[in-house]
């Protein structure tokens, strides 16, 4: 069972590309898999018949006891040939359908994403794995609805679906854990029914599921989404509505009913809800005039009864449910696929110009015939056994069943005029009138239909082998305790044949005055007034209206707004710490003691960002950023940080670079004083709040002690462990290497993204000459061996970083730096064929050193990243060396990347 | 120095809340390098400034009173990442002014920002759908 999810799944991913290199043909392989999935479950029939199970299970989250458990009985059973053999045909018959379609790989994906989430869920016996899988089938659907997504109706059919679906989704998931929690356990098999019974959670279980399954089922009043579903192309619909999707809500109630079906409050809402719903879908139903929501109001119909059915908790009842979903599957997947044959044949789907097709379309006549016959109830059918059982197990049910019963024999009734519809409407009478000559369909698209509605009459035939082996288990699985199956046409004149026999007759007079029923029906205006779509979009703008009324407080989109509350919020948390822990938090402080340089270095730091803080020339803004970050290498480095120090000078200079080729493109800067008074007032009061905030916070910090010697483990192990004098790059690309591979990744994409953005997009033009400004003939000279000079010590710094200040951090800033000065003063062109290659493949290839020193530690059966050594010729050579390449390339290429697009657009 | 440093760092943050307030999108950007300055020395001071010499060690000698270097290792990333947000930060800067020719913060916002989807429109084209197929139900055929 595991093993048949798992390959259509991966099918699912294999079909954009089989369908691709096989065109037409993909439709033929990609049918084996469901066909396979198939032939394994009928294979397990006997075994099913028996009344045995087959249990498998997978552990998921062994931690929690979370697995993976599936479960094959009756019920099951039948769902999964249907859907994985109706799922076959479909695939077959949507390659056809489909077949010139520039999207069919994705539709396949979708499609068989969606039968796997759909078994999955028939199959699954663990509550939160089912739904998992029920929820997968909402997204899958709204996928498939939503595939000609070119069209507005399209997405907001698909949108509807997914939102109603999903929405119940949610009530099903309380409901769920409800369940597990008063049923003591989480698999439908385990369940305690007795303490379900018992508990005070009972009502509660009940409503909540009902919820989802009717929304999933498309009970009234959720019915809406059904037809507008109709959108997607049909072997959608046919699937959607013959074995699966909507089918969901209702296994899940069958599934359920031995758990819950004790009470009455249960069958009265199933039956009350399904019989409106069968009512209004049927009245519906005769009004269309698009054969395929014709066909989608008659589904709506027919899971009311079903609903229904399931309520009535009578064995004839109980029988009547999976007889009835078994024909219904049939014939509706079989109708659904020959209309949309008839729709890609003739060009239309009015009922209004159809006629007289069966001489163009034979095999699609013959295969609609037989399904309307099943559908139309009609003996010896199977759709007939299953309508008799019904009336049979609704009469055992006594008076509230008459009633109900004449709900039963109406809506029939209009389900057999609209079989009418389909069939005599269609294909008898005179000829119609047809955008596109007629012609029969290819072998995949009459192939579905034809073996479907054959499939109805045999089974409604020889009744007594689906009696044997399928409907007796599926029956069992549904029902509270045991019951005797015996199917049969003829059972003798009972009030169950007369019933029948007043449908029938009812049905044939709705066909033969359908004008007048549908005149007569349109007259009650004020119920068409009352569009459920209407209502519907008006709910969800009222949702919309909502929700933006409650995000536009925070959500107003001023970046200032944001940062005022954000910095707000923040100084006020620090303000109010302070005023509770009182000056103790100052009490403990031991400070280093200061030097001349930290104090130069802060200062320079300090009035740098002051002055760009209110300077307006462009020329003195860089200046000013640039001083302060100088000052604060100054800092760093009186800090005992080298190798930091170093850094941020590199990263400085490189910064200064940078915002000077952005900002002689910009315009000056406003004045400070041109905002207005009172807004510079609230915002200096802001700003110095957060500033001492800050400061205040960091001094609280640094006031306790030190916790721990992690500092002393690194400085001790260093060189025992990582070979390196220089604690500073071991931790990088040694001990903390997996965190450093995780921050060039970061440093990489930013500079995909921004040299993205700088260059418009496109590949900038190389320019192939430096900056006006540096076109002097001594400068030309001096870059030139500067600029190799600043190459050759950043390789002196990658390869000593390990014991001295350096690295590949740092190595690959000096090297850009290097890089830039040609740049600017020769033009990117020959900065470009100094490097050889393109930056992308140094970033590339850098990443993948990184990547690739990891694997050498994996490879020798250590952890990823661990450090190895080896000295050849005493030179020490080991992965965290080619770790630090990778950085040093990984830095260079991002820095030279962006470099390229801002020079090559500005020339 | 404790003191000095986290005098600096709030100094630092508060002159980059400032340029981050305004309304021009250039001293927008500055902020975000000032800002970030100043998070990169808060974390080297979390670290205190205990030791008197830089963490460097030998084969035999591991010096009596190193500096801490595990905030060391976290800022110099954080400086070469903090630079890769900069240029971003200038990308979006440039590409703004390009597309839209304005660099106020708020304007931006007003100009970019798309309208919702199509939710009203889509649904009174079905409800004309809706009512053509009525009058065809109730004309008789």
């Amino acid at each position: 069972m595991l093993t048949a999810v798992f390959v259509i799944a991966f099918t699912a991913f294999l079909a954009p590309l089989l369908s691709r290199r096989l065109d037409d043909r993909a439709g033929w392989f990609l049918a084996i898999p469901p066909l396979l999935a198939f032939a394994w479950f009928v294979s397990c029939i006997p075994v099913i018949a028996r009344g045995e199970t087959i249990v498998e299970s997978l552990t998921w989250v062994p931690a929690l006891g979370v697995e993976v458990a599936m479960r094959l009985d009756g019920l099951s059973l039948l769902f999964a040939l249907l859907i994985t053999g109706i799922g076959a045909l479909i695939v077959l018959y949507a390659g056809a359908y489909l077949s010139d379609h520039h999207h069919l790989g994705r539709f396949y994906s979708y499609l068989l994403l969606f039968m796997m989430a759909m078994l999955g869920l028939v199959l699954a016996d663990d509550m939160i794995a089912m739904f998992v899988f029920w929820e997968l089938t909402s997204v899958a659907s709204f996928l498939l609805i939503s595939f000609q997504h070119e069209k507005s109706v399209s997405r907001r059919a698909a949108l509807q679906a997914l939102l109603i679906t999903g929405g119940g989704g949610l009530a099903l998931l309380a409901g769920l854990v409800l369940l597990g929690i008063a049923g003591e356990g989480w698999r439908f098999s385990e369940i305690d029914i007795a303490a379900v019974e018992a508990s005070t959670l009972y009502y509660g279980i009940m409503v909540l599921v009902l919820i989802g399954c009717f929304t999933k089922s498309a009970q009234v009043p959720f019915h809406l989404w059904l037809p507008n579903a109709m959108n997607a192309p049909t072997p959608v619909s046919a699937y959607l509505h013959s074995a699966t999707m909507v089918k969901a809500g209702v296994y899940l109630l069958a599934r359920l009913n031995p758990v819950m079906g004790g009470e009455m409050g249960w069958s009265t809402t199933l039956i009350v809800f399904g019989a409106t719903t069968a009512i209004v879908g049927a009245v519906l139903a005769i009004r269309q005039t698009d054969l395929k929501r014709l066909l989608a109001y008659t589904t709506v119909t027919v899971l009311g009864q079903l609903t229904m059915l399931i309520g009535t908790n009578t064995t004839y009842g109980l029988q009547a449910f999976v007889l009835y979903l078994l024909a219904h599957s049939l014939y509706k997947g079989a109708l659904f696929m020959a209309v949309g044959a008839i729709d890609h044949s003739t060009g239309t789907r009015e009922l209004s110009r159809l006629g007289g097709l069966i001489k163009a379309m034979p095999l699609t006549g013959a295969a609609v015939a037989l399904a309307a016959f099943s559908n139309a109830g009609l003996p010896p059918f199977f759709g007939f056994i299953a309508k008799e059982f019904a009336y049979a197990g609704l009469i055992q049910m006594g008076l509230t069943g008459w009633v109900v019963t004449i709900a039963m024999i109406v809506t029939n009734a209009l389900l057999l005029a609209a079989a009418g519809l389909i069939f005599i409407r269609t294909f008898l009478g005179p000829q119609g009138h047809y955008p596109r000559e007629p012609h029969e369909v290819s072998v995949p698209m009459w192939l579905g239909p034809m073996l479907l509605a054959i499939g109805g009459f045999l089974l409604g035939a020889w009744s007594h082998w689906p009696e044997t082996w399928l409907v007796n288990a599926a029956v069992q699985a549904v029902s509270r305790g045991e019951v005797d199956v015996r199917l049969y046409l003829w059972g003798g004149v009972t009030p169950a044949l007369i019933t029948s026999l007043i449908t029938v007759a009812l049905g044939v007079v709705f066909y033969r005055f359908r004008h007048q029923v549908r005149l007569h029906i349109a007259r009650w205006r004020v119920f068409w007034g009352v569009s459920g779509d209407l209502i519907w979009d008006r709910f969800l703008k009222r949702v919309f209206a909502l929700a933006t009324l409650t995000a536009s407080g925070f959500q107003h989109g001023s970046l200032r707004l944001h940062l005022t509350l954000l910095s707000l919020v923040l100084s006020s948390v620090v303000f109010v710490s302070l005023a509770v822990g009182g000056s103790e938090l100052f009490a403990r402080g031991e400070y280093a003691s200061l030097n001349v340089a930290a104090v130069m270095g802060s200062v320079l730091a300090l009035v740098g960002a002051g002055a760009a803080a209110v300077m307006q020339g462009r020329l003195a803004l860089v200046a000013a950023l640039g001083a302060s970050g100088l000052g604060l290498a100054l800092f760093f480095l009186a800090a005992n940080a080298p190798d930091v120090a170093t850094t941020q000078l590199m990263v400085e200079t490189l910064t200064v670079v940078f915002l000077a080729y952005v900002l002689r493109s910009m315009p000056a800067l406003p004045r400070v004083v041109d905002e207005a008074a009172g807004s510079r007032v609230a915002h200096v009061l802001i700003s110095v709040l957060f500033g001492v905030a800050v400061a205040v916070a960091v001094l609280v910090a640094v006031n306790v002690p030190l916790a721990g010697n992690i500092a002393d483990w690194y400085v001790q192990n260093s060189y025992p462990g990582g070979k390196g004098g220089n604690v500073v790059n071991v931790i990088l690309v040694d001990f903390r290497a997996f965190d450093t591979l995780g921050e060039i990744v970061v440093v990489a994409l930013a500079a995909l993204a921004a040299a993205t953005l700088l260059g418009g997009g496109q590949l900038t033009e190389m320019t192939r000459k430096g900056e006006p400004e540096f076109d002097s003939v001594m400068l030309r000279q001096a870059v030139r061996p500067l600029a190799g000079l600043l190459v050759l010590v950043s390789l002196v710094l990658l390869w000593r970083g390990h014991n001295l200040p350096g690295g590949g951090f740092i190595g690959g800033l000096v090297a850009a730096v290097g890089f830039i000065l040609v740049v600017v003063t020769f033009g990117n062109y020959q900065a470009r064929a100094l490097m050889w290659v393109r930056p992308t493949l140094l970033v590339g290839v850098g990443l993948a050193c990184a990547v690739g020193s990891g694997f050498i530690g994996l490879l020798a059966g250590h952890d990823f990243l661990k450090g190895l050594w080896m000295f050849p010729l005493g030179l020490p050579l080991g992965t965290p060396l080619l770790f630090d390449i990778g950085v040093f390339l990984t830095v260079f290429g991002s820095v030279m990347h962006m470099m390229q697009r801002l020079a090559g657009r500005s020339a | 120095m404790e003191w000095l440093a986290a005098l600096t760092v709030g100094g630092l943050a508060g002159i980059g809340m400032w340029l981050l307030l305004d309304r021009n999108l250039v001293r927008v950007v500055l902020g975000i390098a000032i800002l970030g300055n100043a998070i990169n020395l808060g974390v080297l001071t979390s670290g205190r400034f205990a030791g008197s010499d830089a963490a460097f060690v030998t084969a035999t000698t591991v010096p009596p009173d190193p500096a801490n270097p595990l905030p060391q290792a976290l800022v110099l990333t954080a400086i070469v990442i903090g630079f890769g947000l900069f240029t971003f930060a200038l990308a979006v800067l440039k590409s703004v002014r390009e597309s839209h020719g304005i660099t106020t913060t708020d304007r931006v916002t007003e100009v970019t920002e798309e309208a919702a989807p199509d939710v009203e429109e889509v649904g009174l084209q079905v409800h004309q759908d809706d009512a053509d197929m009525h009058h065809e139900a109730e004309a008789p055929r």
